[in-house]
């Protein structure tokens, strides 16, 4: 049963990987159409936030909440690791 | 332990210039590239080279396990405190109330300088907490 399962999942997913291919083959890379927040970024980045870095600009000024989690993930990660490898007291 | 004399005058050298250069990433993350990570990650890097060349109990005499926990908390209340602060000054959550300042010197930008360090903080004592629980709890230097 299980064994049967599995085949069919993977003739499923070599034929949703097949149809993905053939609809990919005509795109073309590299040319994105909606480049409006980026442009807006490029151009409003100093403005809005005052810093000449704008990376900086992105990950601290318009995107902290980003920033803001992603600490919390290391946080977490920290502690994960403390108790973990601390083992039964 | 501890590695061999050589070693350990050297890293006794090169380590202040090491948090040097971490703490430059650190204050100089809107200017040019780098950050409270990038900096944070340095700084580790120096406390985990103490304690590669010095052994881990002398290293834990000068950095304390408990007082690196108790800075990596402080770094990341600062940081949330700051996204707050924000709101009680009438901007968004982790809006910016502070000036702008001048494009290109190290008071602009507002708030990101206080970003930064509460990251290079968090960051930085959290990668030696790591190091310090890997050898602790499996296996020594």
């Amino acid at each position: 049963m299980f064994k049967e399962m599995k085949k069919v999942f993977f003739i499923i997913i070599i034929l949703v990987m097949t149809i993905l291919f053939i609809l990919s083959v005509d795109i073309e890379y590299g040319n994105p159409k909606n480049l409006d927040v980026a442009n807006y970024y490029v151009d409003q980045g100093l403005h809005d936030t005052g810093a000449i870095n704008l990376v900086a600009a992105i990950y601290l000024g318009y995107r902290a909440y980003d920033t803001l989690i992603e600490t919390i993930v290391l946080f977490v990660a920290v502690t994960g690791v403390v108790f973990y490898l601390r083992g039964k007291r | 332990m501890g590695s061999s004399k050589i070693i350990r005058t050297i890293v006794q050298k090169l380590f202040p210039f090491i948090v040097l250069f971490g703490l430059y990433l650190i204050s100089h993350g809107h200017l040019s590239p780098g950050g409270g990570f990038q900096g944070g990650v340095v700084i580790g890097t120096a406390i985990i080279l103490l304690a590669l060349s010095y052994g881990i109990e002398k290293t834990e005499k000068k950095f304390e396990n408990k007082r690196l926990s108790m800075l990596e908390k402080l770094g990341i209340l600062t940081f949330i405190f700051l996204g707050f602060l924000g709101i009680f000054m009438g901007h968004s959550f982790l809006g910016n109330f502070l000036p702008l300042g001048k494009p290109g010197q190290i008071a602009s930008g507002g708030l990101m300088l206080l970003f930064n360090i509460a990251i290079g903080i968090e960051v930085a004592t959290g990668v030696s907490i790591i190091f310090y629980a890997l050898v602790k709890y499996r296996g020594e230097i």
